[in-house]
């Protein structure tokens, strides 16, 4: 099965991770036919989830589609890389129903667009109007900061790591007290033995 | 030190000797039994949900202090935010706040209503809810145990006693700056406006 998909497909080597689980990077007009041939053929009848992951150094998205088999003895993670910029990928609605929700989430949180998915609307934001906040360029920080102001610690807070560093200090020097407390005794005791011996 | 139900049961009772002379004894009995008679609606936002049913339930049994559910907003006098607060939440909460009739009031728990708690960077998560409603009483804990709920109930019941919990009046006062603080995070269209126009003046009651 990996040669005929490697032969092909044209990928490269099919990464094996684990015994049950293996990846494939093929290229965005080529995803749809493996994963057919996937389906129908291999029996992974299962789609368990579609990732996102943003590259913003490379300039794209790898989209991943996580697939198991029927037997639920192996998984099949297929790869395609998309253009950051106007992101576009066809829908797989036609072949899985669930990939509808998965790919409206993909929509609102990076703005990927899925031509064919007709349910595409907001998930669980509501009126963004921002950039989607998972994609990297959105600073969350700045958008927090322009939207809300602090609220100023007690007059009687510390600061964390400096009190952390005080109290390992003081536990450091209880515990080496402790133990010359402890090895204080058992010299004596020797002293003692050896004044015995000595008798 | 007492714990547990004695002292809770003092804490009760601490008021009973308290100087009342310069109330009336109607506002004294008024709010004696509001105070006794707190009706909590049955509402969660956020993982704080999770301590109020143990709260209201046998195992710390919270109407023995006069504290118990309401199945709708119109019947309730309490409305509990429990735990982080996402934009979302807050359209609701502002909708059922406004629903509830006066007086009424608002209890805070967990940390993330203080100041937003460990989402305090995330871009869906409101930081300070006395922004957005007046608070009467903030419980701090993250989660706060059923225990520390109580104690928060207590001293709001104090304060009821007292004449002070008075957030309701605070909303209406200060309508113009929390609308604000809305519309902010919101967008323009938040829900109806806070009055009474739309019911006596807009063709509904002439």
């Amino acid at each position: 099965m990996n040669t005929l998909i490697r032969n092909r497909f044209g990928t490269d080597e099919i990464e094996v991770k684990r015994n049950d689980l293996s990846k494939v990077t093929v290229t965005k007009y080529r995803l749809f036919e493996l994963i057919h041939l996937l389906v129908e053929q291999y029996g992974y009848t299962t789609l368990n989830a579609i990732t996102c992951t943003d590259w913003i150094e490379e300039g794209h998205f790898a989209m991943t589609y996580i697939l198991t088999i029927k037997d639920r003895k192996h998984t099949f993670m297929v790869q395609t890389m998309i253009g950051r910029e106007e992101a576009q990928i066809d829908s797989l609605t036609t072949l899985f129903k669930q990939a509808e929700i998965m790919e409206r989430d993909l929509h609102e949180m990076y703005g990927i667009d899925f031509p064919g998915n007709g349910n595409l609307v907001e998930l669980s934001l509501e009126n963004w109007v921002h950039t989607p906040p998972l994609r990297r360029e959105f600073d969350t920080l700045a958008f927090v900061n322009e939207l809300h102001d602090f609220r100023e610690g007690r007059d009687d807070n510390m600061d964390v790591k400096a009190e952390m560093k005080r109290l390992r200090a003081l536990k450091k020097a209880a515990k080496e007290a402790a133990a010359k407390k402890e090895a204080s005794p058992a010299e004596e005791k020797e002293a003692q033995q050896e004044s015995d011996d000595g008798k | 030190m007492e714990e547990g139900f004695l002292r809770e049961q003092r804490q009760m009772e601490s008021d009973l000797n308290s100087d009342t002379s310069h109330k009336s004894s109607v506002d004294f009995l008024m709010n004696w039994f509001r105070k006794r008679s707190i009706f909590v609606l049955a509402y969660g936002t956020g993982c704080g949900a999770i301590e109020m049913p143990p709260t209201f339930t046998s195992r710390y049994d919270a109407e023995r202090l006069g504290i118990r559910g309401a199945a709708t907003p119109r019947q309730a006098d309490v409305i509990i935010v429990s735990g982080y607060c996402s934009y979302k939440t807050l359209r609701r909460i502002i909708r059922t706040y406004e629903q509830m009739a006066n007086p009424k009031y608002v209890l805070a728990l967990g940390s993330c209503t203080i100041n937003g708690g460990m989402y305090w960077d995330s871009y869906n998560t409101i930081k300070k809810l006395e922004d957005y409603i007046p608070v009467d009483m903030y419980v701090s804990g993250c989660m706060p145990r059923p225990e520390s709920i109580l104690e928060g109930f207590l001293a709001l019941q104090k304060e009821i006693a007292e004449g002070k919990a008075s957030s309701w009046q605070r909303y209406e006062e200060n309508y113009a700056f929390y609308r604000k603080n809305q519309e902010k995070v919101l967008g323009k269209n938040v829900a109806p406006a806070y009055d009474a126009d739309w019911y006596l003046y807009d063709g509904g009651l002439s």
